[in-house]
């Protein structure tokens, strides 16, 4: 279901055709990273540290150097000191999570790598690695790190942002702070406040594919990795800057990829199976199991979030005061700068003071997940917003309403808003059979909505014109999403061909020009806008072609549903076929590339309803009916944005009711698997409705607006929202697990 | 006169200042402008921000052009995923 | 590791006594996970599928012979024994997945001796007898006496559950099965209780037998609350009494699935709901209600 603004009558940018990935996908042709085979190729296993926080006293591979079929061992000191180098601190710190130096400071750091001839050799090598341990006390949580004499991870941090800077150093890596007005005058002006403190647990991408990479390197220096990433010009900077070569001297394919939503934005395995190669002479292969995958690899933060707003009788906020602390695992660079910007991003209030905090602790470095920071800071809000529409007696959609930001509001964070469609999701969601829908006994319903500024970033992109008329759109974006369906589609509509006879590919990083990563929903957007850019190169190149095959001037041309037509109409049309068939006669190849910093920005807005069932002996919740509303700005590929919507609320849906990572004292996981790490499975939850709303984005040739990441930001409020009115409990503490659910029940009939 | 804004966390380096006004045609003349105003704001800036021109959020403004109508926002850099 | 497939019981004993490290499997659905984990590692291999008597479901007059290697989706598609004990289908039924129904069997449930194991409470409600066959011929014990702790199991290293023997279900007799999972599957157990229940013909309870898993070492039976059954019918004090007995007789764990007392509530809980359930199934199958 489309609320369109207008639709100018596309004829493929909006259709659903069958997407290009899937019989490859289904009938198991498809290559993803552990799938490749070179001939010689070295099986690779990763040694990493038992401990939580450790010195690494010594590292003794004479053992594993010596068994049978291992040809290769590599450990910190294989890889530059960047340190020493003066290399830039955030460059430091990838490269010391690569493999550590002279500390770990997670449970699964790397400490050390083997490459063998066979996988069971490779094991036996990895364990026959002789690592000598001085244990140090570790600190797991922002409330350990932040107590008064807790143990250090980096000796000199010293907090950022806080004036004057401290003079001890501390596991607060930085200080972030937005405000507006007088938070005393505004509180004092409401009607009702409430205030509310949080905690959310760190919860992984959960990728179905584990990271894998394979690395070939040459005696010369050059080598050539696959790897299954969202961004291989990426990964070959970082594994340029971890190995301490050019990155031209590295060439990244990659390969088909199995999930990654920002998980894969970052290098694990690569830059070790280069040295690995470098080192054994012959192409090596690493790959994670999912244990790797849970110990060592960056979950999204674990927090601590306070939030106190107040409303008027009439309910408008006026004001509201957020704190929060995010885990950045063992090196800065937490999400709660994000978090602090999007945190009252849907909001209009005159008086409000946002502080966050990044904070290490003895856990992997947090990586990227889908709206990184957003979703934890909503978790926070909209709960407490429930609250107070409860308090005063309004219905959930109507105080959003009374709140939301327009075209002209000053955002939270800064700039004023161009136009957005905030309003007609709410919208959406109200006019929705959904919103109406019967409850049954021991149901609950719950709103809760959100925001993500989407990303705009760098692309390249090339289109050929095949010498039959058909066309390959070549980019660099890695598909996560359907981005080659929508790559396809405006091509067909730029240059007025059939969606069929056109096939759209990734490159590796030799064959197109420079793409940043695919994440930040921009892929639709700005490698979008460089294949439009190139296919109205080529619409002009033809335009020029007919006129010079016409004899006639540029003017008399007009590109018309795939033909050259001409204005006066005394020639008979040139289609693309036609001109490409005898492109040598008019200039030769017909190509052209398109290399931009994307402009114009259209941030998306998500509404979403959730109707649950709590079996009140039990704690057992069940999803039973789920709506969302997403502003996509215009749907390219409305099968893929429905995907993309679903995907953020499932993903969204586990992290609110089952989804966390257990530690035991010692730091150590204990969950490291699907069996008790639980994300859902596809009985637990129902077809979840979409409502795709178009408020198109102004700025952009085909209105578009990021649609991958906002949809994760309400869920769990929603669910928290309508296990309130299902049970009249405020579970204000993630996962909402049974067992919690269970001991809140109790704790209120007590 | 470009109008600048800074959030709460760059005011420890503009002595407390939310707002200021900047003659500059573009980003990078800007931020010369403010480093001038206030020594070692430059440097945060060019580290740690990107930049909204009249609501657009660019990632590398440097060489945007700004006029007398431009408001100008500087934002903590955030990550997609 | 070498991988053998015996066409007898004769055969599959006469490997196992003479091959030091070997080791059983029906689906291999626990097998294959422990074998990467490296929690175990035998030097034989011994598939007990191709033995006739171990994938079959035979039905006389007195009871249902149900091969231990028989894979779970088989029992749970045989409609005639899923109506007559519905309650130990379910449970079977509930096993892994639909995939791993494929794979799954009692005999393999059972004797990977996990204290969650789904099956085993509706098998021991049921009086299922485990027919083993040894060296020396066969045995016959009821499952109850099978696992003797988490991992452990009262067979010698040369005995394998060749099948299972459950007698017909009597009349106005029912059975169930619950257990409780954070999802609605591919979880273990955090509780699981069974029921069974006779009807006397006033409609009164004649006999009942209830069992919990997942809440002690072993599967354990809860005799107080099947005292608080007999002779009276399911109202709400006979129930309240057997949820406190099952409350009281568990012996759980704190773990990463659930802490001690919600084992204990939830025991309750659903020992309750599984009594109601397995008398409201003695009432169907006598047209009593």
């Amino acid at each position: 279901m489309a609320i369109t603004e207008e639709n100018p009558g596309y004829k493929w940018v909006g259709t659903r055709p069958i997407r290009p990935d899937g019989l490859e996908k289904v009938t198991g042709k498809a290559q993803f990273g552990a799938d490749l085979m070179l001939p010689g190729m070295l099986f690779g296993k990763v040694v990493r540290s038992p401990h939580a926080h450790a010195r690494i006293v010594s590292i003794d591979t004479t053992a594993a150097e010596a068994m049978v079929g291992v040809k290769a061992v590599i450990t910190g000191s294989d890889f530059p000191d960047l340190a020493a180098n003066g290399a830039h601190a955030s460059d430091i710190d990838v490269a010391s999570n690569a493999i550590a130096r002279e500390k770990v400071l997670y449970e699964g750091h790397v400490v050390a790598a083997v490459a063998a001839t066979t996988r069971d050799q490779a094991e036996a090598a990895a364990k026959a690695v002789e690592v000598t341990y001085e244990v140090l006390p570790h600190v797991l949580t922002v409330d350990e790190a932040m107590a008064d004499g807790a143990p250090l991870l980096h000796e000199g941090m010293i907090t950022k942002g806080v004036d004057p800077a401290p003079e001890n150093p501390s596991n607060v890596a930085s200080k972030i702070l937005h405000e507006r007005g007088d938070l005393d005058q505004g509180f004092g002006e409401a009607h009702v406040v409430v205030e509310r403190e949080f905690t959310t647990k760190p919860v992984h991408q959960g990728y179905i594919e584990p990271h894998a990479a394979v690395a070939d390197a040459n005696t010369d220096g050059r080598a050539h990795i696959w790897c299954s990433s969202q961004g291989h010009f990426q990964m070959r900077a970082y594994s340029a800057t971890v190995l301490g070569v050019s990155p031209g001297n590295l060439k990244v394919t990659a390969a088909e990829i199995g999930g990654g939503f920002g998980g894969k934005t970052v290098i694990y395995l690569e830059p070790l199976a280069v040295r690995l190669s470098q080192r054994a002479g012959r192409p090596v292969k690493l790959v994670m199991d999912r244990d790797e995958v849970f110990r060592a690899t960056g979950p999204t933060s674990g927090t601590r979030i306070r939030v106190k707003m107040g409303v008027s009788e009439d309910g408008k906020i006026t004001a509201a005061e957020v704190w929060m602390a995010y885990e950045a695992g063992a090196f800065s660079g937490s999400p709660v700068g994000a978090a602090g910007m999007t945190a009252i991003a849907c909001y209009d209030i005159p008086n409000f003071v946002v502080e966050g905090y990044d904070v290490v602790c003895n856990k992997p470095r947090v990586a990227a997940y889908r709206a990184p920071g957003a979703p934890m800071a909503a978790f926070a809000v909209e709960s407490v917003l429930d609250e107070l529409a409860r308090d005063i007696g309004m219905d959930p959609i109507d105080i959003r309403l009374a709140n939301a930001a327009v075209e002209g509001t000053q955002a939270s964070y800064g700039p004023k808003f161009p136009r957005i469609g905030f309003v007609e999701t709410l919208e959406a969601i109200k006019d929705h059979p959904n919103y109406t829908a019967d409850l049954g006994p021991n149901q609950g319903r719950g709103v809760s909505a959100g925001f993500w500024f989407n990303a705009g970033m760098m692309s390249s992109a090339t289109v050929h014109i095949n010498e039959n008329g058909s066309a390959t759109v070549v980019t660099g974006s890695p598909d996560i999403g359907g981005s080659r369906q929508s790559m396809a589609l405006m091509a067909a509509e730029e240059l007025g061909i059939p969606y069929e006879s056109i096939k759209a590919v990734v490159a590796d990083t030799e064959t197109v020009g420079f793409n940043d990563v695919t994440g930040g929903s921009r892929v639709t957007l700005a490698t979008g806008a460089a294949v439009v850019d190139a296919c109205r190169i080529i619409v002009e190149d033809l335009r020029a072609r007919a006129a010079k095959t016409w004899d006639v001037e540029v003017d008399q041309v007009e590109w018309v549903e795939g033909q050259a037509q001409h204005v006066e109409g005394t020639q008979p049309p040139l289609s693309l076929n036609d001109l490409a068939a005898k492109s040598g006669r008019t200039g030769g190849p017909i190509s052209a590339n398109a290399s931009l910093n994307s402009r114009g920005v259209g941030a998306g807005f998500s509404t979403q309803l959730c109707d649950v069932e709590v079996d009140p002996e039990t704690g057992v919740t069940r999803v039973v009916r789920y709506l969302t509303a997403q502003d996509a700005g215009r749907a390219i590929s409305p099968d893929y944005v429905e995907g993309q919507m679903q995907g953020g609320v499932v993903q969204g849906i586990g992290w609110a009711l089952n989804e966390e990572y257990i530690h035991n004292p010692d730091g150590v996981m204990e969950n490291p698997s699907f069996l008790d790490y639980r994300i859902p499975v596809a009985s637990d939850l129902p077809m979840i409705d979409c409502a795709i709303v178009e408020v198109p984005n102004p700025a952009h040739p085909y209105g578009v607006r990021g649609v991958g990441e906002v949809g994760i930001v309400p869920p769990m409020a929603a669910v928290g929202n309508a296990i309130r009115d299902a049970i009249d409990v405020r579970m204000t503490d993630l996962p909402m697990s049974p067992v919690r659910i269970l001991e809140a029940l109790n704790e209120q009939s007590d | 006169m470009a109008q600048v804004h800074f959030s709460a966390g760059l005011r420890d380096l503009t002595g407390g200042l939310a707002q200021v006004e900047v003659e500059a045609t573009t980003v990078r003349r800007l931020v010369a402008a403010l480093e001038e105003m206030f020594p070692g704001l430059g440097d945060r800036l060019s580290e740690a921000s990107s930049v909204a021109i009249n609501g657009e959020i660019f990632t590398d403004a440097e060489f945007e052009p700004v006029d007398s109508d431009s408001e100008v926002h500087f934002l903590d850099i955030f990550q997609g995923g | 590791m070498k991988y053998v497939a015996p066409s007898s019981v004769e055969e599959a004993t006469s490997l196992l006594s003479t091959s030091p490290s070997a080791q059983v499997f029906a689906g291999a659905t626990d097998v294959v996970p422990q074998l990467r984990a490296g929690r175990s590692a035998p030097e034989v291999l011994v598939d007990l599928k191709k033995i006739q008597e171990l994938v079959s479901i035979v039905k006389d007059d007195t009871k249902w012979t149900v091969g231990a290697a028989t894979p779970t989706a088989n029992l749970t598609e045989d409609q005639a024994f899923s109506e007559e004990f519905q309650g130990l289908s379910e449970a079977a039924g509930l096993i892994g997945s639909d995939q791993i129904q494929n794979r799954s069997s009692l005999g393999g449930n059972l004797c990977n001796g996990s204290p969650a194991a789904d099956s085993v409470p509706a098998m021991v409600v049921n009086g299922v007898r485990a027919v083993i066959a040894g060296p020396n011929g066969t045995r016959v014990l009821d499952v109850a006496e099978v696992v003797t702790g988490p991992g452990q199991l009262s067979l010698e290293d040369d005995e394998f559950i060749v099948e299972f023997e459950i007698d017909r279900m009597p009349e106005r007799s029912g059975d169930a099965y619950l257990r409780m999972i954070p999802r609605t599957e591919m979880d273990i157990a955090v509780v699981g209780a069974g029921a069974r229940v006779t009807l006397a013909e006033d409609g009164s309870i004649e006999e009942a037998i209830v069992a919990l898993g997942a809440v002690a070492p072993t599967v354990v039976r809860v005799p107080e609350a099947e005292a608080a059954l007999v002779g009276n019918t399911p109202n709400e004090q006979t129930l309240s009494a057997v949820a406190g007995a099952a409350s009281e007789v568990c012996n759980p764990i704190d773990d990463k699935r659930g802490t001690i007392a919600y084992r204990k509530q939830v025991a309750g809980v659903l020992a309750k709901r599984a009594v109601l359930i397995a008398v409201e199934r003695a009432q169907q199958r006598n047209g009593m209600k």
